[in-house]
């Protein structure tokens, strides 16, 4: 800790010196009377003046998701009493205090130990790290004061709250390991595909009795195997639309968990690409670490501003494995996301988008030309939407307030009845 | 309020001088409100040396010690720790009662400790004024090795 004298101590000396020379000069007793009290006070308080020993540590619960109230203890042991210890945690934004003082003064008698209990809610998702955490000790007659901080201070990862998905994007093709989609290909599965003669090495209870009674040959019947998929989810982090209390960047990581979370429960595999200012990928992966690895790096996406024009180049070829779906929630702000996205479904993966949509942050003026300029905003927006979907990406717009379930089902929809495109 | 007491008190001499020195005392005293409500602590020194300046001008006529010097002394004390006080106070930080009690205490035993003191001196000055130079020098000597002392603890 770094104690100083405070002002105080300067004022009172100050005082004494000048009310003892002025008492001698002019030959006043009063002024001494005036001054001894001054004197007084800067003598007993150098007199009684000690190092304040005390020690702090702060704790908190590591984990919370979005809204959960998350519980802060600072605990305080003094070896020598400090009769006034300014206490004050800084709060990263995200976090806000329910119940307890974010500031407190307190008084700690020798060997007490204190524990200050702080209820904060997460009110944002996050990796927030708590502090500093501002101490400040004063002596009995307030000279010296001894300033410090707490550097080492607990993070708190929220994790954002997930929708509950029904129906999710089945992708078009599927993988080698077992799962839950039903794969295109003929194979070992329980879903009904075809019959076809029999032939060597077919095992006896794939015959279809029936048909083999009736054609007088030996038929079988050929299934399609249950397959998982390899889904890519795809965030943009170049640019967002922030209003109060939500941002683009926000939906698009709540939504982002909660298909994560979705595919997962199908024993497909996730990966993760934020592109951005900041490039982050995670390998897919399967089952539930993996989840916990596509939140977490989740969390540490942010909107970096960067004018370094980035393809999908720089991206690991294994972050994109072949014939992945590949989920992109985009505001579509940023031109090099859209190149991005253009990027992909040239090379022919299965792209859809799910256009988080910054319309509702921007507030329409009433009149003149910021009005006109709105206007022909949105109308660049639908134009680009066209766009992408006349390049056969399925794009759907989703508005803060309305269900994920929505967007996706527009973007099955679309994926039902598209045309195949050439691009 | 100890401040416009110190004013009152100053004024009470009904001579020109006396007015003069209210006028001193009284500006001390707005320049003490202005350091609290602006939380300005380098003002309170300040406040206190107009306060007291106004007071020895307005006794610059009397050539006898006042005993009220004491109770002065101790009011401008009062009211410079009451100033910082509220001044290191903010009201986003809570205070528990427990520290709240405890300055209030030590601001009380250091005002009373103070006036007694200021007390033992003037009424050492009043029996002493007529002492020789002896005395004097031995005041001198006092004066200048309690600044020296206080110089030395400060660093």
């Amino acid at each position: 800790m770094t104690r100083r004298a405070s002002s105080k101590l300067g004022g009172y000396a100050a005082l004494s010196g000048f009310g003892l020379v002025a008492a001698l000069v002019l030959g006043r007793p009063e002024i001494v009377a005036l001054t001894a009290p001054f004197l007084l006070a800067v003598g007993a308080g150098l007199a009684l003046r000690a190092s304040p020993r005390f020690t702090a540590e702060i704790t908190a619960d590591e984990r919370a998701v979005e809204g959960d109230e998350v519980g802060v203890r600072i605990t305080l042991a003094a070896s020598a009493t400090v009769d006034r210890l300014d206490v004050f945690v800084r709060l990263p934004p995200g976090l806000a205090v329910v119940d307890g003082d974010q500031a407190r003064s307190l008084r700690l008698a020798r060997g007490e130990q204190r524990e200050i209990e702080l209820t904060l809610r997460a009110e944002r998702w996050g990796a927030h790290r708590l502090g500093p955490v501002y101490l400040r000790a004063h002596d009995p007659f307030g000279l010296f004061v001894a300033e410090g901080m707490l550097s080492r201070t607990p993070e708190i990862r929220v994790y954002p709250r997930e929708d509950t998905m029904r129906r999710i994007l089945q992708p078009r093709d599927t993988q080698l390991f077992t799962g839950n989609e039903v794969a295109r290909r003929k194979g070992e599965g329980i879903e009904f595909a075809d019959m076809r003669p029999w032939a060597p090495g077919d095992p006896l209870k794939r015959v279809n009795w029936r048909a083999t009674a009736r054609r007088g040959e030996v038929w079988v019947n050929e299934s399609h195997p249950e397959r998982n998929t390899d889904v890519i989810l795809f965030v943009d982090s170049f640019a967002e639309a922030r209003g109060q209390d939500a941002s683009t960047l926000d939906l698009a990581v709540r939504a982002t968990a909660a298909l994560a979370d979705a595919y997962v429960g199908r024993r497909d595999r996730i990966g993760l690409i934020s592109f951005g200012g900041i490039l982050r990928w995670l390998e897919p992966g399967l089952g539930m670490v993996q989840l916990y690895r596509v939140v977490d790096a989740l969390l540490d996406t942010q909107i970096v501003l960067s004018y370094y024009w980035t393809g999908i180049d720089v991206i690991p070829t294994r972050t994109l494995p072949p014939n992945a779906l590949v989920i992109a929630l985009s505001p579509l702000l940023d031109g090099r996301s859209v190149d991005a996205l253009l990027d992909l479904r040239a090379r022919r993966y299965d792209l859809c988008v799910i256009d988080v949509s910054p319309v509702p942050f921007a507030q329409r003026p009433d009149s003149g030309v910021d009005a006109v300029a709105y206007d022909i905003w949105v109308l660049r927006r639908d134009a680009l939407r066209h766009r992408l979907q006349r390049s056969g990406i399925a794009v759907a717009e989703w508005r803060e307030g309305a269900p994920l379930q929505a967007a996706i089902e527009e973007v099955r929809a679309f994926r039902r009845h598209a045309r195949v495109a050439r691009v | 309020m100890t401040l416009t007491g110190v004013t009152a008190y100053a004024i009470s001499g009904g001579d020109t001088v006396a007015f003069a020195g209210a006028a001193i005392a009284g500006v001390g005293a707005v320049a003490l409100v202005a350091g609290i409500v602006l939380r300005l602590p380098f003002a309170i020194p300040w406040a206190m040396l107009l306060a007291g300046s106004g007071y020895i001008v307005a006794r610059v006529h009397h050539s006898v010690a006042d005993g009220w010097a004491a109770v002065v002394g101790a009011a401008l004390l009062l009211a410079a720790e009451l100033a910082a006080w509220s001044i290191a106070s903010d009201a986003q930080i809570h205070e528990e009662k427990a520290v709240a009690l405890r300055q209030s205490l030590t601001v009380a035993a250091l005002v009373a400790g103070a006036a007694l003191v200021s007390f033992l001196l003037v009424g050492a000055a009043a029996v002493s004024a007529t002492a020789g130079l002896l005395l004097t020098g031995l005041g001198v000597a006092a004066a200048v090795g309690a600044v020296a002392v206080i110089l030395r603890l400060v660093r």
